[in-house]
């Protein structure tokens, strides 16, 4: 207690560095005794100018850069930018290539929520679900591999369609791997809803109402946890889905168990899309010529990644390199919501509330730039934007 | 509400084989489209650079040494290549490929990072 | 001052500093803390380490610098390891270590025992309130409060066979308890001990305060080099004390190196698989599971105890 009766405040730093955390992102916590009064969350360590360099690159080469924003959802970062040029470009990819596209997300969708419930194990000290979880998502990376050639960025796609089939052998393989993981899954949600001791760690921990999940913007399995019906598979179809439709999972409990629930449930939901596009894979080509230089516009194109709505904008001037891309990322629209329901809980929910969100800061450290109330246009020069630089840090380090 | 769900998981794994790949020792067979080392074949080669044009890395130059006799080089910088196989996609005549054995590509020296296809020196 | 008295000088160094205690010591904790790890490992179907990366590790640790950070008490810093290793080593000398007779003790050498095992936690809380770093207050406030919370029921856990032995010196009650297995007359004295032992070593679910994801390594955070070492071989030498002391007091003593070893190996068993299978609990919940179940199950066995007693009376 100081003089003013005011409780001097205790922060313990989570990050840039902190073994919660994969990536790094600055959570400080202002904690007292073991109650979190207060999060101050700070992003932008991994930000990489992504959005930038691409507009000095060509279409082509951009679908690379933009597959790299995110490790986890790769295949979907760059199906949202390709299905976004290709309507730019007016151009009709064949069916059997949108089916491929298809499948391969649902198994990057199966491969992210099973590392995303390891992680979540491993916050909470479950090591051995961690493990097993993770030896399980070694099928689902063997596949990608057998399929693409690669197990983390895919590049499945192309502009104008995919560059793998899925031939009798890859079928097998993906039917042989699905039937293996039902299995698997099913046990894995008995032990995340019937666990004791991991109940005492998810149930009733960071509950989130379904009011507060509209308000605060949430997207994916965060707010459909809550009961929020959103999901763009459903709401604006795209690709095949408006022939094989997703269903929503829901819960109306908004706390820890019900995310866990929500993503687990959505894998069976996943390993019924494939098999059922597996079933009535409609033949035909791979791909289709699409010009090398886009029809000048812009467009917006939604997508539903692992993690929640991945939305991008795609402005072309006509050229063969692109105008303005703008890619929102789910994980920056959840990440209010953990900031406003860290409060109150407990300094040991801590990475797990994080983790329940699946977060991914790199995809998330977009640059904003906030002029509010200025007003003030300004244009730099690369010198001036240089010597700017030089100048603020000089300035703050005096 | 049960205690110990993973009981069973833990007994059948104690007495089997961990599921580790025990990798420098014991290597599996790479699958068939594994994307490793690029490999060019030069005689079909007509020398367009699509390749280098497209490669999202600068990890291709084509090299021209006679257009009349149709001699070409390809420079590929592995360090620089992300293996995403977009060159052997836009080659129209098929010249490329994506190796499934040379994959374990680390090495000490940097002279390993700059391959010039089709020189007399190759297999350097 | 004869001959006899410099040869029992040497023996009873040779015992203090090399085999039981010592040095021997040092290695079973090493190697109990592999076999530990690997146990561990095989259970969630990964490999593990080989038989020498304990060693392998403390090895290295030894040879690092120690980075002694700025703010702190840097005597305190450096002795707080030193004494918490002297500490589980001098509690080495009241155990039938390892199925010999121990070699010293005196009557209530069981009460010392448990408060020099008891001194690791209490140097690590300290070593963690020593400096600055807000993991480590957040781990050493922790420990502690781990410390306060299990500390009864542990005792009281462990005295319940030294009642029926009416004796408070270790080498009597394994004496009373050689062959008779209390682990039948006394169940949940048995069962707090165990999970009182998991707390005092800090191994999952009862690691709280050294949770990995919270609190990187609790009151060990800011600790490097010599300092890490000697408070992983502390730990490694408490594991084996305590291992001993629960298999002499309840699965029917440890009198040959055999028994020794069998006993203490299933213990260690089950103590890794409560590792594997429980998720680690919150602060509040270890304190509530102290005082809620573990102190009343306690009770409940004393009650058992001084029942039987008097009835046999």
């Amino acid at each position: 207690m100081s003089e003013v009766g005011k409780r001097e405040t205790f922060t313990i730093p989570i990050g840039p560095q902190h073994p919660a955390l994969k990536e790094p992102e600055h959570f400080l916590i202002s904690v007292d005794g073991e109650i979190v009064t207060d999060v101050v969350v700070r992003l932008g360590y991994a930000h990489r100018g992504i959005e930038k360099a691409v507009e000095s690159r060509t279409w082509v080469q951009s679908l690379y850069m933009l597959e790299r924003i995110c490790g986890i959802c790769s295949h979907i970062h760059a199906m949202a930018f390709c299905l976004g040029v290709e309507q730019l470009a007016g151009v009709e990819i064949p069916p059997r290539a949108q089916a491929i596209r298809v499948i391969v997300a649902e198994i990057e969708r199966i491969h992210s929520h099973l590392l995303w419930l390891g992680v979540s194990a491993h916050e909470a000290g479950f090591d051995t679900l961690f493990m097993y979880s993770w030896r399980d998502r070694e099928k689902i990376m063997d596949l990608l591999e057998g399929l693409s050639g690669n197990r983390v960025n895919y590049s499945v796609n192309v502009l104008g369609g995919v560059k793998y089939d899925i031939d009798g052998a890859q079928e097998t393989a993906i039917r042989e791997a699905i039937s293996f993981l039902e299995e698997r899954t099913r046990h894995y949600l008995e032990v995340v809803t019937k666990d004791a001791l991991f109940l005492q760690r998810t149930r009733g921990i960071g509950v989130m109402t379904r009011s507060q999940a509209e308000v605060l913007g949430t997207v994916g399995p965060t707010a459909r946890a809550s009961n929020v019906y959103r999901d763009i598979r459903v709401e604006a179809p795209y690709a095949v889905y408006d022939k094989y439709p997703a269903r929503i999972i829901l819960d109306n409990r908004g706390d820890l168990e019900a995310r866990f629930f929500v993503r687990i449930t959505e894998l069976f939901e996943s390993y019924r899309l494939i098999m059922e596009i597996l079933e009535t894979l409609p033949d035909g080509d791979l791909s289709t010529r699409i010009p090398r230089r886009i029809n000048a516009g812009e467009t917006v194109s939604r997508v539903e990644a692992p993690r929640g709505e991945l939305f991008y904008f795609i402005k072309s001037n006509g050229s063969d390199i692109p105008e303005r891309i703008r890619a929102r990322t789910p994980t920056i629209c959840n990440m209010m919501s953990v900031v406003k329901l860290l409060v109150g809980h407990q300094l040991a929910d801590v990475p797990m509330m994080l983790a329940g969100i699946d977060p991914c800061f790199s995809c998330n450290d977009r640059m904003v730039v906030l002029n509010r109330g200025r007003n003030k246009e300004r244009l730099l020069t690369w010198e001036a934007l240089r010597q700017y630089g030089i100048d603020y840090y000089k300035r703050r380090s005096a | 509400m049960k205690f110990g769900t993973m009981l069973g998981d833990l007994t059948i794994s104690l007495f089997s084989q961990p599921s580790t790949e025990r990798y420098p020792f014991e290597r599996s067979e790479a699958p068939e489209r594994l994307r490793g080392m690029l490999i060019w074949h030069p005689e079909d080669c007509i020398g367009c650079g699509l390749c280098a044009k497209d490669c999202p890395a600068g990890a291709l130059d084509v090299i021209v040494l006679d257009k009349e006799s149709k001699k070409y080089q390809l420079r590929y910088y592995p360090d620089r290549c992300t293996f995403c196989a977009q060159c052997v996609y836009s080659c129209r005549q098929g010249c490329l490929e994506m190796s499934n054995e040379i994959w374990e590509l680390a090495a000490l020296d940097r002279s390993m990072f700059d391959i010039i296809f089709g020189d007399c020196l190759e297999n350097g | 001052m004869g001959s006899t008295t410099i040869k029992d000088v040497l023996l009873s160094l040779i015992a203090l500093l090399i085999f039981p205690g010592g040095l021997f010591l040092l290695f079973v904790g090493l190697a109990y803390e592999w076999i530990d790890r690997k146990l561990l490992a095989r259970m969630q179907n990964r490999v593990g380490p080989r038989w020498f990366q304990p060693l392998a590790d403390t090895i290295k640790l030894l040879a690092k610098e120690e980075v002694v950070p700025d703010a702190v008490d840097a005597s305190l810093f450096i002795g707080l390891p030193i004494v918490a290793l002297a500490g589980v080593l001098t509690a080495a000398i009241y155990m039938p270590f390892p199925g010999l007779p121990p070699v010293g003790s005196f009557p209530g050498d069981l009460i010392v025992t448990v408060f020099l095992l008891s001194l690791v936690t209490i140097c690590l809380g300290l070593a963690g309130a020593n400096t600055l770093d807000r993991f480590s207050l957040v781990g050493a406030t922790r420990a502690l409060t781990q410390l306060f919370a299990y500390e009864a029921p542990f005792l009281l856990a462990l005295l319940g066979p030294a009642f029926v032995a009416g004796s408070w010196e270790i080498s009597e009650i394994i004496g009373y308890t050689d062959g008779r297995w209390l682990l039948i007359t006394q169940p949940f004295g048995f069962i707090v001990a165990v999970i009182g032992l998991i707390g005092k070593l800090e191994i999952p679910p009862l690691d709280a305060p050294e949770a990995e994801t919270e609190i990187v390594a609790g009151a060990l955070t800011e600790y490097s080099g010599r300092g890490l070492a000697l408070f992983r071989l502390g730990k490694g030498v408490a594991l084996v004390l305590g291992l001993t002391l629960i298999a002499a007091f309840y699965l029917g003593g440890v009198a040959t190196p055999l028994l020794f070893l069998a006993k203490t190996l299933v213990l260690l068993l089950v103590i890794v698989g409560i590792h594997a299978l429980f998720t680690r609990l919150r602060i509040d919940q270890t304190v509530g599971l102290w005082w809620r179940y573990g102190t009343l199950l306690v009770l409940v066995q004393w009650l058992g105890i001084i029942i039987w007693q008097g009835v046999m009376i």
